[in-house]
């Protein structure tokens, strides 16, 4: 039996009077892939804070192998859409920042974060500014950073929304790889469907809001997965049917609103 | 080296340098032959050769004529200590109104308010608490570079991504490693700006207050004393100075550090 590393019991989180979540209950296992998926605006990059640590819950409880999740840590590493890189700091810099935090010895720093450089492929680019770089580079420095300091969890909020299409599929063969070298647990919030058929051991529907777990698909297809595999696009079909309910869903309360 | 960029670096470089000099040169030129044509209007406006030669000769230290080094120094040591002092209570107004409610509320109304008066507006207040003195100057300077300080530091800290502390707290940072690895290069760049445009304000100001509340030493009082002797010749020497030293410290010496972060690293500080 895999140990349970992340639980959420009956999460709600309340703006002023919006309830983005409601009673969200689920948990994660150790070193699985669980993807979030849903409408937007529908709460699921809040619930991914909630986990980091920058928002809290209003009520019900969220751990973290077991101990109440109270605020951000190194055992959470996070990746955002936008990269959020330093730019006063090379690539090389920017990577070996968890560490440096961590009062990690520099030569030591160096020489893992260059094994996280060149897994990411970003070797030579080193020392790199990061206006320098492209979109999908600079979002490899970003997963690169969140790996070197080697926390238990990764979070990714749409980590390839800002990638165009091309970018994005290398980047999803690439961060399967980085996911097996790591043996994280990784949780990642998107709204592409394909992503989350590609890359997650399961897959959590969140409804529109108050949003709460509406579905849970096991991707049940072995890897390395490939674009051409039929089996993928079914499991697409399915969430595409289901959140195109929630999608209506959503509509209809809007029109009630108006 | 091809031989088609060499050429293409010449001709960038006598467009950066050649321009500027033809620019300057011709008037100038025209300006000496014209004193030489009708030497009667060279009392009021003296040949730039004869400008020349009156700074050359003062620039030694030993003799009597050295005059004019002790008025640089006293001008580039109060810019200095002002400018230095601007950037440390700058610095601090600008970060209290970027991350604190109560110094936005309290501070940026005051800045508003006491940002359009010149600087040397506050001069006769200064000369009736001080006097005469090189703290009058030195205060006027402060105030002079303060603002665009201020100003800068505070949108520095408003424009920095909030998820650059997000992230840093992720690593587990403590609020000391935040500060010194987070937020000081974070608003360098707009420190940076405000300190290059401060110092040329205070520059300005600096100048006209030496022609109030100087005793000795300094341009603005060499300029104002030439004129009660009807010097004009130390009056142009002195204007040749003060935006010769002007250009090099705002562009060549804040440039520098400007080129050696901002532009490193690729940042566009907003205006």
């Amino acid at each position: 039996m895999v140990a349970k590393k992340i639980v959420a019991q009956n999460v709600t989180k309340s703006f002023g009077s919006v309830e983005a979540i409601k009673d969200v209950t689920c948990s994660i296992l150790d070193r699985e892939f669980v993807v979030i998926i849903g409408p937007s605006g529908c709460g699921k990059s809040t619930f991914l804070y909630m986990v980091a640590g920058f928002e809290h819950p209003s009520s019900g409880a969220l751990s973290l192998d077991g101990r109440q999740i109270v605020g951000p840590g190194p055992d959470r590493g996070i990746v955002f859409q936008e990269f959020v890189l330093y730019p006063w700091r090379t690539v090389l810099r920017n990577v070996t920042l968890g560490l440096e935090i961590g009062k990690v010895a520099q030569v030591e720093a160096e020489a893992h974060a260059k094994k996280w450089i060149r897994l990411a492929g970003l070797s030579g680019f080193e020392h790199a500014y990061p206006a320098t770089l492209s979109g999908g580079m600079k979002q490899r420095v970003a997963i690169a950073r969140a790996l070197t300091y080697e926390p238990e969890v990764l979070l990714l909020d749409e980590p390839f929304g800002a990638l165009d299409v091309q970018t994005k599929n290398y980047m999803i063969r690439d961060l399967q790889n980085l996911w097996q070298e790591a043996s994280k647990t990784i949780l990642m919030v998107t709204h592409s469907i394909t992503e989350a058929v590609h890359l997650a051991d399961r897959v959590l529907i969140f409804g529109a809001r108050p949003s709460t777990i509406v579905a849970e698909v096991k991707i049940d297809v072995e890897r390395p997965r490939r674009v051409s595999n039929s089996r993928l696009k079914s499991y697409e079909d399915e969430i595409t049917a289901i959140l195109s309910d929630e999608v209506d869903k959503a509509m209809r309360q809007m029109n009630v609103a108006v | 080296m091809t031989y088609v960029g060499s050429i293409s670096r010449l001709a960038s470089l006598s467009n950066r340098i050649g321009v500027p000099i033809i620019a300057i040169g011709l008037p100038l030129l025209a300006w000496e032959l014209l004193s030489a044509i009708y030497p009667s209007g060279s009392f009021l406006f003296p040949a730039p050769s004869s400008i020349a030669r009156l700074i050359w000769s003062q620039l030694s230290f030993d003799n009597q004529n050295g005059e004019l080094i002790g008025h640089v120094g006293y001008s580039l040591l109060r810019l200095l200590v002002g400018v230095a002092l601007a950037t440390i209570v700058g610095t601090i107004i600008g970060a209290l109104i970027g991350f604190t409610q109560w110094g936005r509320m309290i501070l940026r109304p005051l800045l508003s308010l006491f940002m359009p008066v010149p600087a040397l507006a506050w001069t006769p207040i200064f000369l009736l608490l001080i006097g005469i003195d090189n703290r009058t100057t030195i205060l006027i300077v402060l105030i002079a570079a303060s603002f665009e300080i201020i100003v800068n530091v505070a949108s520095g800290i408003d424009n920095m991504n909030r998820r650059l502390l997000w992230v840093a707290d992720s690593m587990g940072a403590t609020n000391m490693q935040k500060l010194t690895k987070v937020i000081i290069p974070g608003i360098l760049p707009y420190l940076i700006t405000g300190v290059k445009l401060g110092t040329g304000f205070a520059w300005r100001s600096l100048i006209a207050a030496e022609m109030l509340a100087a005793g000795s030493y300094g341009l603005g009082f060499m300029i104002y004393r030439a004129s009660e002797l009807l010097d004009m010749k130390t009056i142009y020497a002195g204007l040749v100075i003060i935006a010769f030293l002007g250009y090099v410290i705002e562009n060549v010496l804040i440039g520098r550090v400007e080129a050696a972060t901002t532009e490193r690293w690729g940042i566009q500080v907003e205006r």
